[in-house]
């Protein structure tokens, strides 16, 4: 079904539908698209995106609300289901959970003036069918386990919002339950008010058939911390955009990413943070294994605004070319409009260090098993940063990936 | 058995020859000291030796234990006895010293069809000779190499000897950069080591560790081949006068 047909046919499915300023936005980015009146050649959002994903593909779409689950595994402890976008409405002392409802999507629109070209987020805007509301409120100590469930064939096209209040701790953990054939557009609009701490690890490992386009807003208070990890072990594709704002003084957000790429697999990564006010620290990070024909681009970006002196803003870009076939691309940018500032930005690609392979193999290690060695400390310093259990996940999904280089 | 029998050795890099009609035997329990100018081939040698597959090896045979070493990989040498200890050891950061040396010595064990080492008895094994070696137990804890010091690159290179075990170590200018202490150290390491069943090729530009380890031999290497054989006279002669006479 082409794009056109799917605007047309299913229009009545999406939802806010009666609201003007969204039904506006669609008319004009329908048309935007419909023209071609954008730029293909050095759209950062679409590259290495297959274009007839978007021109053209079935959209499918019905929410099935009596599988969402809220589960407690102890009181500080949730495990939420979102089933084809869909929560389930609950509530407590700690947090406020409930599908997403037009009153909350109005004062977003009201306010949205990002001016951020991007043709994933005008595709989420357009078919937009589902999207949820996380409110964890204040002083709160809390581990959220988000699960998200697309069925075969659905086409999800979520916003979710997500506000930390004052002084919450909170690890947030996503997980993406994706069987066969899906396209699952999500866009995230989190806040995080003054002094909130707040982990957000995010796996994403799943079949070849389905697609993922995941975008991160995050708009950080005075004092407050983001730290984001994002795992990618998918053979579907994956598009990881995440920008983070730092809008309140002694704020701080780490962006950071891995991914572990074989066959004809591709991601695309870009990492933006904007820094607004004063005494702040950013971090970009992102690594990457690619092997066979693989294909990654990683795009990072530091802005700093004219007033946000004592800015501290890293970029680094790692990655390790398993093949002559495979492709890491990296950009990184950084725009300065104020002189007190600490910013840098790195990047290593290449192949495996010869000299250390050689060095392990004098030892008696053979060459398969000090491959697995090198590439394993590629991100072992990043494993002493997370918590047990989720290291635990992340170095078994490491090792799948690490079996299947030997050929 | 032939212990080690290098017999008209030539190897090329990129097109350029370095080792020239190469030969030397080495016998079980026997040290041997290689001098030489720089550039005269000295480690391309030990990394021919090792394996190096950067190497080109156009004529030549070397035979180790009985069997024809150029067939074997890098790994393979290593698990047959050879070990060498090298003059720029590379930093590995991430890959952490004790599980590497661990599995080194289980593949070795497994080569040789013995049980493997557990967990316990290896760290056992591995604190007692890194103490008699003067590297804290807290180094035993970082990455290969990583921010280590000349001295604490070589004596670690040492550890991995005495761990291992080998039949035959190479040692590539183990005493350049090292001060006097570092250089006692080293050499006590290699004296500690040493018994009737290993032999040893220390390669070396300076007098002063043969003084300490005693060579059996001592041969003087220039544009790729050994123009002079004798024993612990020639170090001292090379010490004096250079190596203009060779
Ligand atoms: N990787 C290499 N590529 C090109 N030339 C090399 C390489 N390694 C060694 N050589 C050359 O081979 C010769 C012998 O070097 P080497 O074996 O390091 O000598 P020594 O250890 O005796 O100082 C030198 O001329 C050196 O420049
Ligand atoms: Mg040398």
């Amino acid at each position: 079904m082409t794009f056109e047909n799917n605007f047309i046919n299913h229009s009545k499915e999406y939802i806010f539908l009666d609201n003007d300023i969204l039904s506006n936005q669609r008319k004009k980015i329908f048309k935007k698209i419909i023209q071609k009146n954008y730029d293909k050649k050095n759209n950062e959002s679409l590259k290495n995106i297959t274009i007839s994903d978007l021109s053209k593909f079935n959209y499918f779409y019905k929410p099935i609300q009596e599988k969402s689950q809220v589960s407690l595994i102890d009181d500080f402890n949730y495990e939420i289901k979102v089933v084809n976008g869909i929560c389930k409405n609950y509530e407590d002392d700690n947090i406020e959970i409930r599908n997403l409802t037009s009153l909350d999507f109005k004062s977003f629109l009201n306010q949205d003036n990002s001016n951020v070209d991007d043709i994933i987020i005008d595709f989420n805007k357009i078919f937009l069918n589902s999207g949820f509301f996380f409110n964890i409120k204040s002083n709160t100590k809390l581990h959220i386990r988000l699960i998200h469930d697309t069925s075969d064939n659905f086409t999800i096209f979520q916003n979710n919002f997500i506000n930390f209040k004052k002084k919450s701790e909170v690890q947030l953990e996503d997980h993406f339950n994706l069987t066969n054939n899906s396209i699952n557009n999500i866009n995230y609009n989190i806040s995080i008010e003054e002094y909130a701490v707040i982990k957000h690890n995010i796996f994403q490992n799943f079949a070849n058939s389905n697609k993922l386009y995941l975008t991160s807003n995050t708009v950080c208070e005075k004092n407050s911390s983001y730290n984001q990890n994002t795992y990618n072990f998918s053979d579907g594709f994956v598009r990881n955009f995440h920008h983070a704002y730092l809008n309140g003084e002694f704020s701080n957000a780490s962006l950071y990413g891995c991914f572990f790429l074989k066959n004809k697999n591709v991601c695309s990564n870009k990492t933006n943070i904007i820094h607004n006010a004063e005494n702040c620290v950013s971090d970009q990070t992102y690594k990457g294994i690619l092997n066979d024909y693989s294909k990654a681009n990683y795009y990072s970006n530091t802005f700093v605004s004219e007033n946000a002196q004592k800015t501290e803003g890293y970029q680094l870009s790692k990655g390790i070319l398993l093949t002559d076939n495979c492709s890491f691309f990296s950009k990184p940018e950084l725009k300065i409009f104020a002189d007190d500032v600490k910013c840098s930005h790195g990047s290593t690609i290449g192949p495996v260090d010869e000299s250390a392979l050689y060095y392990l193999r004098s030892r008696g290690i053979s060459k398969n098993e000090a491959m697995k060695m090198i590439i394993s400390s590629f991100i072992e310093e990043d494993l002493q940063n997370l918590d047990k259990d989720i290291a635990e996940k992340i170095s078994n999904n490491l090792s799948d990936y690490l079996n299947c280089l030997v050929k | 058995m032939i212990f080690l029998n290098i017999n008209n050795l030539n190897v090329s890099i990129e097109g350029k020859k370095i080792l020239n009609d190469f030969n030397i035997t080495i016998n079980e329990g026997e040290v041997h000291a290689l001098m030489g100018p720089n550039g005269s081939g000295k480690s391309t040698l030990a990394n021919v030796l090792a394996g190096n597959e950067d190497y080109e090896v156009n004529s030549g045979k070397v035979i180790f234990k009985d069997v024809d070493l150029l067939d074997l990989n890098i790994e393979e040498r290593a698990q047959k006895g050879l070990f060498l200890a090298f003059q720029y050891p590379v930093e590995i950061p991430g890959v952490n010293i004790t599980p590497f040396l661990h599995a080194s010595i289980n593949s070795k064990l497994k080569n040789e069809k013995k049980p493997e080492i557990d967990n316990l008895s290896f760290t056992k094994l591995l604190r007692k000779n890194a103490e008699e070696l003067g590297i804290s137990s807290d180094m035993l804890k970082r990455s290969i190499n990583t921010g280590f010091s000349g001295g604490e690159k070589k004596r670690y290179e040492i550890l991995q000897m005495s761990i291992l075990n080998p039949e035959f170590a190479v040692f590539d200018e183990t005493d350049s950069g090292l001060d006097v202490d570092a250089l006692r150290i080293v050499t006590e390491g290699i004296n500690k080591f040493k018994n009737p069943k290993n032999s040893f090729l220390i390669i070396t530009h300076y007098q002063k560790l043969l003084e300490y380890i005693h060579p059996d031999y001592v041969h003087v290497m220039r544009n790729g081949k050994i123009v002079k054989s004798g024993d612990i006279s020639l170090a001292t002669e090379i010490e004096a006068s250079g190596y203009q006479n060779f």
